[in-house]
């Protein structure tokens, strides 16, 4: 054993900067499982010592990783001479048989104060490139000694404090390793997302356009999109949609999709023979795997005589459309029996044809929005969303895309699911005529 | 994320129909063990039934793997049907047209009575 003279003085320099950075990495492992504290009820009942710790000494200060027979919660204190902190310094085991008459533990406070301290016996926790983390303790309020046995067993147990520590360590890396992968396979996918957007909206003419994509949870992409173009006719077309699944996956298939969908519209713009070509496309891109499918509401705008608008608009199994008509009301252009695309045997695509005048706005929505559960987890719905612009009555796109915004903001984590939006509108002709009081 | 629960447990009807009850939220995070359950179910002329009664929510995964049994059940002559579509299912099958793709009924009885 080694009894040799130390000073608490901890030793400064580029060594004890090199311990202190080994202490800290292992310091801020969580160890909740209580398996330092088995090691120090093992320590205790070796010794027959009624206090037994487990300390990490970092600069000037003493972390208890586990302790029994001390004042429960007590996880740091300031270590007095000839304890702990000379224990520490050493690279074998450290006795004091009378902490009382020991020179080395004169003035320490926990000899002369509470828990008083007599009999103190360490090993010291020691990394495989030679720093010793802090040390593994049994104490007595009452003098003794303690056997070569005793104090082998001791730095046996000190050892196994350090192994523990190893495999946390670096099962932590491990996670954190992974972690930071899979952070960047989703940041990768979310940028491919934003590509599969147009960066803005082209302007067309006597139409008003907005649109949103709100993000429900960092961590997984959901596929949807939209999209507005000229037809080489006048005509404008527009859709927007949400493909199955989530992730990269789903960043292939949107991408598909909206590619398709553009070059079906330059072949045959009618909604509806647009919707069956994308679905030959996709039944024809995923055969024998696992199906794949999306939903579209694909529109054809046609420029009327009263600067208006008349919208033919088709769906494959998508939420309708709602319309918020210039005096307030509320309408769905009602699309029903509409089929998903790309998974069924011979889908059915429903259409329908609205005019839009100046004043009325059109909307088109992802099923984030209305299969956000609200506060009692019912289901928002389309009557949820209806009523909701009811009674906010907002005019133009862009009104209409900052009050369902407002309503996502509101519905918070309610919202599961990617939602895109997508408002047109077209603006009022006559503005010498005040359109509204102030809101 | 790892509070979304699903279990799909399958048990032989003593009328003949493997049915598949399938309780809790079916997304992308657990349409797995639905998806292994079916795997694991013969899809005989007896007949399969999907028992979704406990199913509190389904995403558009949940809608593949739903569909993707329809596309066996076809391809290997089986009879399929679902039971107690919830109202908030029941709104979803609406929208995206598969209540004309699914035999779907109330309750277990009633299916097994049709099938």
């Amino acid at each position: 054993m080694d009894t040799a003279h130390a000073t608490a003085t901890a030793p400064r320099g580029a060594g004890e900067r090199r311990r202190t950075a080994a202490v800290d990495r292992y310091r801020t492992l969580d160890v909740h499982d209580g398996a330092f504290d088995r090691i120090t009820a093992l320590a205790a009942r070796i010794f027959d010592a009624p206090i037994a710790t487990v300390a990490f000494a970092d600069g000037d200060r003493l972390w208890l990783k586990a302790a029994r027979g001390v004042s429960a919660g007590l996880t740091e204190v300031t270590p007095g001479p000839g304890l702990c902190a000379a224990a520490v310094l050493q690279d074998t085991s450290y006795l004091v048989r009378d902490a009382l008459t020991d020179p080395r533990t004169s003035g320490n406070p926990f000899v002369h104060g509470d828990p008083g301290v007599r009999f103190f016996a360490a090993a010291p926790i020691t990394t495989a490139d030679g720093h010793r983390l802090g040390t593994v303790n049994v104490a007595d309020t009452r003098p003794r000694d303690a056997t070569d046995e005793q104090l082998t067993a001791l730095t046996d147990l000190a050892s196994l404090v350090m192994d523990q520590l190893e495999v946390r360590l670096g099962a932590y890396r491990t996670v954190a390793a992974e972690r930071e992968l899979r952070s960047r396979a989703e940041s990768l996918a979310r940028t491919l997302q934003r590509t599969l957007l147009p960066p803005a909206l082209p302007t067309v003419p006597g139409l008003d356009s907005a649109a949103a994509y709100h993000t429900a949870s960092a961590d997984q992409i959901g596929g949807d999109f939209y999209d507005l173009f000229p037809l080489d006719d006048g005509r404008w077309a527009f859709f927007l949609g949400d493909v199955c699944g989530k992730g990269a996956e789903a960043a292939a298939l949107t991408s598909l999709t909206r590619y398709t969908l553009r070059a079906a519209a330059i072949y045959d713009p009618d909604p509806r023979a647009v919707l069956a070509n994308l679905d030959a496309v996709l039944k024809g891109e995923y055969q024998g795997g696992e199906p794949r499918f999306c939903t579209v509401v694909f529109g054809v705008l046609e420029p009327a005589e009263d600067g208006g608008f008349t919208v033919t608009l088709a769906s494959g199994g998508h939420p309708p459309a709602v319309i918020v008509r210039a005096d307030g009301t509320v309408e769905t252009a009602p699309t029903p029996g509409g089929q998903l695309i790309g998974i069924l045997p011979a889908p059915r695509f429903a259409s329908t044809r609205t005019r839009l005048a100046p004043g009325d706005a059109l909307l088109l929505y992802t099923d984030g929005l209305t299969e956000a559960r609200t506060r009692i987890r019912a289901m928002l719905g389309e009557d949820g969303l209806t009523a909701y612009l009811t009674a906010v009555a907002p005019q133009g796109a862009d009104d209409v895309l900052a009050a369902v915004r407002k309503l996502l903001e509101d519905l918070g984590r309610g919202v599961t699911d990617d939602t895109a939006l997508l408002a047109l509108s077209v603006p009022t002709r006559d503005t010498t005529v005040p359109v509204q009081e102030n809101r | 994320m790892t509070d979304r629960v699903l279990t799909a447990t399958t048990h032989a009807h003593p009328a003949g129909p493997a049915v598949i009850a399938v309780e809790g939220e079916l997304d992308y995070y657990t349409a797995a063990h639905l998806r292994q359950a079916l795997q694991e179910t013969a899809f005989t002329a007896e007949g399969i039934i999907i028992d979704l009664t406990d199913l509190t929510y389904c995403d558009s995964t949940g809608i593949t793997v739903l569909v993707t049994a329809y596309h066996r059940a076809q391809a290997s002559k089986a009879p399929l049907a679902l039971v107690g579509l919830n109202p908030d299912l029941n709104r979803v099958f609406g929208i995206v047209g598969l209540h004309d793709v699914f035999a779907s009924y109330p309750t277990v009885d009633e299916a097994i009575a049709a099938l």
